[in-house]
């Protein structure tokens, strides 16, 4: 069992940056619960 | 593979503060939803005006009165260490001032819409008649004005946004329609905004060019602006009706749209149309982004920095078939970020600067300069999303690492070697790249750059209609000095042969 398991995650990424889809890449199989993904450009 | 001549480009920029301040979206919902907030009541402290804006060091960069190595040698910070003349006028186009934008706005529309007070509209022809692009048949589309009695009535009764200059009202846009939203005032202020941009960029471009209008053939528009009704919300076309106003009478043209990407693809597709003999020549263009004005403005205001989003952007790129002579966009050799590329930033970069360099059998270090997003890091960095082409740059040099081409210690040397510097303002669009098109095609015409690659990012998820994002890139690099139409000399052997050999067949015969 991880640290995450059974924790809510907000992601919010940045298109130059790190993006959220590449986010919820790395938190796939840590157990924890994706309850928003975003990713946002303020250029 | 034939490729595409870049022959001509230009870039402009319109101070426009006080449309930014009334329409640009971050002070435009703050005033309907907390019309007493300290922001917008600090805000217009924060603007500079246009006696700076015209000694800005990235604003001359991006007209071309600035090289990119001034640039980078220009004293930190660039806001307050302005050059030491004002300069409207550089090699790529003009900053123009706002009550000039506004007499613009007026002769690009053609419903009786944009109404400008009399005496304003007076004042602004005498200074437009001095305007070395706009002739006497643009000026004739400029009207006679309004008495302001009839502007503030359109204002107060039929949902007329107002328009500002020194703080003054000098007129309005009027709605199109009564109903549809599609055709709001506020729509039609920033389509035709976005319109006056990418018509001042066309009118430089043919005087640059020295083309006269009628020798357009199409012309692509690339901006981010939905122009239609409510039965058809984005129906485009925007490039004609561009064209109309310049009299270009012999050019259609088609609207691209891909968010920040757009340019990048729409020169894509420029350059496709003239290499393959479909188009004689494309003009590529857009105006800018109204909506965009002070975007960052409340971060601006919270750190006591100047709010320095107060310039639309537009550009122009004439495309023509390769001479032989000036720099050509590579179709053999072109990134696209596909739909199972992935979102990670290594990915991206794979996508965008790993396959084309691939596919021309290029290294990492083989591009002089990579431009991917150019925003001014000024405006971004007070706002919290950093240093965006330098973000860009160490993406591509941590990928040149991975791929086994350049040394982790040598990062830093690669991103100042090969990244640039931001200078231009967050438009979306406008900085995707394209900026430095100009610089790079004059650079590799006196053989002071080889090859550069322009990289265009979109937010595409920012419609809610996927997650995905987007992108496109494709190098720029002196003509092989084959024109299109021309015979290699592999062909000229190979038809030599052929008509020895037929000879040869012929005197055997006899």
């Amino acid at each position: 069992m991880g640290k995450l398991t059974g924790k809510k995650l907000i992601l919010l990424g940045e298109r130059d940056g790190v993006p959220s889809p590449a986010m919820e890449a790395c938190f796939a199989g840590s157990g924890a619960e994706v309850v928003f993904s975003a990713t946002q450009c303020f250029v | 593979m034939p490729n595409a001549a870049i022959k001509s480009t230009v870039y402009c920029l319109n101070h426009t503060p006080e449309l930014g301040l009334q329409y640009g979206t971050t002070p435009c919902l703050e005033r309907r939803d907390k019309p007493d907030s300290p922001f917008l009541a600090n805000l217009p402290g924060f603007i500079q005006p246009y006696e700076d804006a015209v000694r800005y060091a990235p604003n001359l960069t991006y007209i071309g009165a600035m090289t990119v190595e001034q640039l980078e040698e220009h004293p930190l910070p660039w806001h307050s260490n302005l050059a030491s003349a004002p300069i409207r006028f550089g090699k790529y186009g003009e900053i123009m001032p706002e009550d000039e934008f506004l007499g613009l706005l007026d002769i690009c529309d053609v419903f009786d819409l944009v109404w400008l007070e009399t005496s304003f509209a007076e004042s602004v022809r005498g200074k437009l008649n001095a305007h070395p692009v706009l002739d006497a048949e643009v000026l004739k589309r400029l009207k006679g004005g309004r008495d302001i009695a009839a502007i503030r009535d359109e204002i107060a009764g039929k949902a007329a946004l107002p328009l500002y200059f020194a703080g003054e009202v000098v007129g309005c846009c009027r709605r199109a329609h009564e109903v549809d939203e599609t055709l709001s005032a506020h729509v039609i202020l920033e389509n035709l905004a976005s319109k006056a941009g990418g018509v001042l960029a066309l009118l430089h471009l043919l005087k640059k060019a020295g083309m006269e209008p009628g020798e357009v053939d199409f012309l692509v528009e690339c901006s981010e602006e939905a122009v239609g009704d409510m039965n058809q919300r984005g129906g485009g076309n925007l490039a004609k009706s561009i064209a109309e106003i310049a009299g270009c009478v012999n050019a259609s043209g088609l609207d691209v749209r891909a968010f920040c990407a757009a340019p990048v693809n729409a020169l894509i597709t420029g350059a496709s149309l003239v290499a393959s003999g479909a188009r004689r020549n494309v003009i590529v263009l857009a105006g800018g982004a109204l909506p965009k004005l002070f975007m960052n403005s409340r971060d601006h205001v919270k750190k006591e920095h100047p709010a320095l989003e107060n310039c639309l952007g537009s550009f122009a790129v004439l495309l023509t078939p390769d001479d032989g002579t000036a720099p050509v966009i590579r179709l053999d050799a072109l990134g696209k970020h596909s739909v199972g590329a992935g979102a990670s930033p290594q990915a991206v970069t794979t996508a965008l600067v790993w396959d084309p360099l691939r596919k021309a059998g290029l290294n990492f270090a083989d591009v002089d300069k990579y431009a991917a997003e150019l925003q001014i890091p000024e405006i971004t960095l007070p706002a919290g999303a950093g240093d965006v082409p330098e973000a860009n740059a160490k993406m591509i040099a941590a990928l040149a690492v991975v791929k086994g081409q350049l040394e982790r210690a040598a990062i830093g040397e690669f991103v100042s070697r090969h990244g640039l510097v931001g200078f231009a303002h967050t438009q979306g669009h406008i900085p995707s790249g394209v900026p430095f098109l100009g610089h790079a095609a004059d650079a590799i015409a006196s053989g002071d750059m080889k090859r550069a690659m322009i990289i265009g990012k979109g937010s595409l998820f920012l419609a809610r209609m996927t997650g995905l994002s987007d992108g496109a890139s494709f190098l720029v690099e002196a003509s092989s000095g084959e024109p299109v139409g021309s015979l290699t000399r592999d062909e000229v052997k190979t038809i030599l042969l052929d008509a020895l050999a037929e000879l040869a067949h012929t005197l055997r015969a006899d």
